[in-house]
């Protein structure tokens, strides 16, 4: 087999990119340039007059500034359509093209769908009306649905783990030097350091940080909304307490505390999962007041709802907490549902208790905002209890920060987890989630850069997709 | 840069202005074929509901209307020149030199961290070039002109330091620092009460001629666009539908609108039975759900399909009179002097027994000095100081007063938010004065409810109407099932006139009126007896303020509920009260049946307060009574009578009483009490404050 280029039968397209994307450049440069120089233009123009077409430079610029970035998006389109087609035949650009194609229709569905019923969905709908919050949202979603597919073995075309001899730190589209039958027969993006396939780690890595990622941001929610609300409704001593704690762990160095909470040591006197079990309670503790106060009047559908939210609840939270052979182990191994990894329940711990204390200042504020309204005085003045009003009075109404929030958050976590990786903390040491992997690129990157390059790209478009969502979602939040 | 040369033709003339605004969906068209002129010294007011396009129509002739905003046809003359066809330098020449613009909120347009003087100073040195020296002493006139205490200590002033009347005054002064040609005032006096507006208001009006100044005078008050313009322009949904002046607009009006607007507005003076409200049926239309034809056309009693629907109606002159036209194709053919269909009057039923009891009720808050360490000495606010009366049932009691009286102090403590300093509160002879609203059973919450005043701000966002009404009716304990609750929660929707399908709306797809009825019914939901209404009605529209105090009074009729009114709005409160309560920084100044109140002998306050109120009636006369200064601090009240500070008849009490006692509450007929020292000649001398002109 022959080493695949990177564009193959569509290097015709280079040229044309080539200059897209200097026109870009250039028009931009150009536009800034003129729109700080040369006044406004007033102008009324008449309605009805139809689309006139722009006068004066400023508004020339601006319309070349639009043409060149369709040019350079029609010129991107044009690399994946052809290379969905041709497949390797349109080298590694093809190759990877084709290989993603499960996530392409997952897109094409998704966003058509999303578009088509976009009046009914409400704030996600409208994200829909934001072109950078759609932006955001692809960018975001084509490494969730990468992920979930990798999972499941689509995408990946070697076994993350496989290293074969031959192929250490060879360049992207080597060719494999002994295919068997059936055998992917190139390393799309070459082999690293120990001749595995950088592709392949690429995708699996997605995987762990979808999986990761987003649920322990969920949690680090559920103990900062739990503590903020009563911070912010009640004020007072409660207030000047708990803010007081949450500026403390601010204050503390977060890479000494991963340091502290993976040393054996430490891991031995349990402490790790003695924090699992306070801060994974949070949830608990949220859900059962959330029902309590709902159903404070009618008895008996507050026990059915109770037992049917909290018995799953607290057994997942029982497993998660229980390790056979550790500190915490009183749950029988039958009724022991789960068990977390101590490296990622490390990870989990560190990534809440960092988290919580931001989430808890930014509820504590909106609460104390929200308090405030006539309809918080309303379900005072018709005898609700305070944490009726706090869950289903106030936070419903701060929903719309702590969303933009989350998207954020999710992206300060990814960024947390590559760090974590880089030092190699938490995860164990062939996990091929993107921090770890950068970092054992990084060893050799001044002559091999291929296989530090792609993870540290996909932890970038990543995080520059949740902000752009984040973005997005606030922008169009506030039109209502 | 001087000041264009001498120029005498009108100073604004605007000419089939239509200003939209783009949003991503669609253009919402703001302003629509919308003209005027106001000639020099002229004073003309624009009135209409909110989004009506009143402040639009300003921030076009500023030049101002944001990145979305734009105007879309005809144009905006000053002084003759096309404000369009000016380059930037110049408009910006001319926003800060000739046009000055007062907005509703005073501190939106100061400095917090600039002394007033130096504010006051930069007009004229960025604009004309002055010197230091005389911008100073530009200032110090100016400041003097406004009528503000010791003006040289005002000018050293920050602006925090200021009450809201005065920092308006500052306002003022500032956009009189350039002497501009052209003033706009859009709701100068919203955001003050009544007695500082009207003080404000007189100040307007007597600059204006001093100076010489046009002015545009944004308003939905008729009442102080009577009191203030020459010329008036009635605005609904974007556009100009009757133009001329004040007399021919108030007394000889020729669009359906403007009888509408005043046969919906309640005018102290007139009698309830001669002079019913009439409320307009409907709502406001959306800019971009505008009925075709004649906007006004799905509201308009004298609507005629196939005319009024039919393609753009222009604005026609009114033969006769001078400058003045209405947009309306049926002005000749109808009989504008035709009496107010009277809808059935209903039988008011007489107040029952005595419900809720209030004795020598007092409620102290204490506030640190120094909020910082909490330490120190503490200060007492005295927020309701012995506040006595009963209320029966089915008995309408206003409680009247200023920002700062204590009226919502009171409402907190009868509500159980608070408990009582001293004294008590007996509801059906029971003592709740000292019971927080956890220790209550749910029959005592149920029995005294509340409706808010800000409609945006009375239901949860996010939580559907339906669904809010039924959680009142679980927490009252209403009914056994969800079929139960769900049933009476659609009988609520009934009684407050809503469409049972709004149940499943949000309230954000509900108009202001719409969403107090919800409130209404909400506090109704558990039998309530005693409703306290904080101010009801004041946010919401003219026009639908009128449906909306009907309907409170048809529930009360029905529920024979006790209503407590708090409102600083005196018509309305002359209109369907049956006994007022005048509350001055925490006192009960003055406690009487409404007609009581309303004629002498007044306490000294409530005839100020009733001199304050615009009324929108040509033939009313009043007596001018203005009050001096602000309302004090309740951190830090006067001594002996609360009112001594403004009050014009101190001099009239010997020996300086009103400054060294409380006086004691005089018994002055049956069931009228007045909190004063005046003998009882003196009080025997008063003339009315509001006296009908005969016809
Ligand atoms: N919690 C509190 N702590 C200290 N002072 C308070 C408190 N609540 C009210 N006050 C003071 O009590 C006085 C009466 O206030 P209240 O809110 O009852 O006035 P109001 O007549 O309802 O005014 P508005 O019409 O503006 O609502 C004010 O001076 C206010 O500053
Ligand atoms: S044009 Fe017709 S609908 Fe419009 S105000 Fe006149 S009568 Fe009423
Ligand atoms: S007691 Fe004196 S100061 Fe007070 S209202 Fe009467 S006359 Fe005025
Ligand atoms: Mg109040």
């Amino acid at each position: 087999m022959d080493p695949l280029s990177w564009t193959g039968q569509i290097a015709f397209l280079n040229p044309v990119l080539a200059l897209g994307l200097g026109l870009l450049g250039l028009s931009v440069l150009a536009w800034i340039g003129l729109s700080s120089l040369l006044p406004e233009n007033r102008a009324i123009t008449p309605s009805g007059a139809g689309l006139s077409l722009p006068t004066g430079p400023r508004e020339l610029s601006g319309l070349v500034v639009r043409l060149a970035f369709l040019l350079t998006a029609a010129v991107i389109a044009a690399y994946l359509v052809l290379g969905l087609a041709l497949g390797t035949g349109a080298g590694i650009i093809g190759a990877i093209a084709q290989r993603l194609l499960p996530v392409w229709i997952a897109l094409v569905l998704l966003f058509a769908l999303s578009i088509r019923f976009k009046q009914r969905l409400g704030l996600y709908g409208k994200l829909f009306d934001s072109p950078i919050g759609m932006i955001g949202f692809g960018l975001v979603m084509f490494w969730v649905f990468t992920g979930i597919f990798g999972a499941f073995d689509l995408i990946i075309t070697h076994d993350p783990l496989a290293q074969l001899s031959g192929l250490k730190n060879k360049v992207p589209g080597t060719p494999l030097p002994r295919p068997e039958d059936g055998d992917f027969q190139w390393y799309l993006l070459g082999g690293d350091n120990l001749a595995r396939d950088v592709f392949s780690r690429m995708v699996k890595g997605a995987w762990e940080v979808v999986k990761i990622a987003p649920l322990a941001t969920l949690f680090a929610f559920m103990a900062g909304i739990t503590l903020g609300l009563p911070a912010g409704y009640f004020g007072g001593r409660i207030d000047t307490i708990l803010s007081f704690l949450a500026n403390l762990i601010l204050a503390f160095p977060v890479i000494l505390l991963f340091y502290l909470l993976v040393t054996p040591e430490i891991v031995q006197t349990g402490l790790p999962q003695y924090m699992a079990a306070v801060l994974f309670a949070f949830p608990l503790i949220f859900f059962t007041v959330l029902i309590n106060a709902r159903f404070r009047t009618q008895p008996q559908q507050n026990r059915l709802w109770l037992s049917v939210v909290l018995i799953p609840l607290v057994w997942g939270y029982f497993s998660l907490i229980n390790q056979t052979g550790s500190k915490i182990n009183f749950l029988p191994q039958s009724l022991d549902l789960f068990n977390i990894p101590g490296g990622i329940l490390v990870v989990f711990v560190s990534v809440v208790f960092v988290n919580s204390p931001t989430v808890f200042r930014i509820v504590r504020g909106l609460t104390m905002d929200i308090k405030t309204r006539d309809y918080v005085a309303a379900a005072q003045t018709r005898g609700e209890r305070p944490w009726y009003i706090m869950l289903w009075e106030v936070l419903p109404n701060a929903r719309g920060p702590l969303i933009v929030d989350f998207c954020l958050r999710i992206g300060y976590t990814t960024i947390l987890l590559g760090t974590l990786g880089f030092f190699g903390l938490g995860l164990p040491p062939e996990s091929p989630d993107w921090g770890s992997t950068i970092n054992e690129g990084r060893k050799l990157l001044a002559i091999y850069l291929h296989p530090a390059l792609p993870p540290a790209f996909a932890l970038l478009s990543l995080v520059l997709g949740l902000n752009l969502l984040a973005d997005g979602l606030r922008e169009e939040s506030m039109k209502d | 840069m001087s000041k264009m040369a001498e120029y005498d033709g009108p100073i604004l003339e605007i000419d089939k202005l239509s200003i939209s605004f783009f949003t991503r969906r669609h253009e919402i068209p703001a302003v629509m074929d919308f003209s005027v002129s106001v000639q020099p010294g002229e004073a003309v007011g624009l009135v209409g509901e909110s989004g009506c396009g009143k402040s639009t129509v300003a921030l076009g002739v500023m030049q101002d209307l944001g990145k979305n905003g734009r105007i879309v046809g005809g144009n905006i003359r000053f002084k003759g020149r096309d404000l369009a066809e000016m380059s930037a330098d110049e408009l910006r020449d001319i926003r800060g030199n000739e046009i000055a613009m007062i907005y509703q909120e005073p501190m939106a347009s100061l400095n917090p961290a600039m002394k007033i003087g130096r504010q006051l100073m930069e007009v004229p040195m960025i604009h004309e070039g002055l010197g230091e020296k005389e911008a100073y002493d530009r200032a110090l006139e100016v400041v003097t002109d406004v009528r503000l205490p010791d003006p040289e200590r005002m000018l050293q002033a920050y602006p925090h330091q200021l009450s809201g009347g005065q920092q308006q005054r500052i306002v003022i002064a500032m956009a009189l620092m350039s002497k501009p040609a052209l003033l706009i005032l859009d709701e100068p006096t919203t955001a003050l009460d009544v007695t500082v507006e009207a003080a404000v208001v007189e100040l307007v009006r007597d600059l204006g001629k001093k100076y010489g100044t046009s002015m545009l005078f944004i308003s939905h008050n008729l009442g102080l666009i009577l009191e203030t313009c020459d010329r008036l322009c009635v605005m609904y949904s974007g556009e100009a539908v009757e133009r001329g002046s004040i007399s021919e607009v108030f007394d000889d009006m020729q669009h359906p609108y403007t009888q509408a607007l005043f046969r919906s507005i309640p005018l102290p003076g007139a009698d309830k039975n001669a002079h019913p409200l009439v409320a307009i049926p409907g709502n406001f239309p959306l800019p971009h759900e505008r009925p075709q034809g004649c906007n006004f056309g799905p509201r308009c009693d004298y609507f005629e399909p196939g005319r009024c629907d039919q393609g753009e109606i222009e604005m026609s002159p009114v033969a006769g009179n001078d400058r003045h036209a209405t947009r309306c194709l049926k002005h000749l053919e109808i009989d504008w002097a035709a009496p107010i269909t009277l809808a059935e009057q209903k039988e008011k039923t007489q107040p029952g027994k005595v419900v809720l009891q209030v004795d020598n009720l007092k409620k102290y808050y204490e506030v640190a000095a120094n909020a910082l360490f909490g330490g120190g000495a503490k200060r007492v606010v005295k927020a309701n100081e012995t506040l006595s009366f009963a209320a029966r049932e089915s008995e309408t009691l206003a409680i009247v007063g200023e920002s700062g009286c204590g009226k919502s102090t009171f409402a907190k403590v009868l509500m159980g938010l608070e408990t009582a300093t001293e004294g008590e509160i007996l509801l059906d002879g029971n003592n709740i004065e000292q019971t927080a609203i956890e220790d209550r059973d749910t029959r005592t919450i149920s029995d005294v409810q509340m409706v808010f005043q800000n409609p945006f701000d009375t239901l949860n966002p996010s939580m559907t109407v339906g669904r809010q009404i039924i959680r009142a009716l679980e927490v009252f304990d209403f009914g056994s099932s969800d079929q139960d609750r769900k049933q009476r929660m659609l009988e609520l929707l009934d009684l407050v006139k809503l469409p049972r399908a709004f149940a499943n709306r949000m309230p954000r797809q509900l108009s202001g009126g719409q969403k107090q009825r919800v409130g209404i019914a909400r506090a109704f939901s558990g039998g309530a007896r005693i409703v306290v209404a904080d101010e009801p009605v004041s946010a919401l529209d003219v026009s639908v303020q009128a449906a909306v105090t009907d309907l409170l009074m048809e529930i009360q009729r029905k529920e024979k509920t006790t209503l407590l009114f708090i409102s600083h709005d005196l018509s309305i409160v002359r209109y369907l009260s049956d006994r007022v309560m005048v509350m001055y920084l925490g006192h009960v100044v003055e406690l009487g049946d409404t007609d009581q109140v309303f004629s002498p002998p007044y306490h000294p306050y409530t005839e100020a307060l009733l001199s304050a109120v615009p009324i929108a009636d040509t033939s009313v006369e009043k007596q001018h009574i203005v009050l001096e200064g602000d309302i004090p601090s309740a951190m830090d009240p006067p001594s002996g009578c609360p009112f001594q500070t403004r009050c014009r008849w101190k001099s009239e009490v010997p020996g300086g009483l009103c400054e060294t006692t409380v006086p004691p509450t005089r018994e002055m007929q049956a069931g009228h009490q007045i909190k004063c020292h005046l003998s009882d000649e003196m009080l025997a001398r008063m003339s009315p404050v509001i006296t009908v002109a005969a016809e």
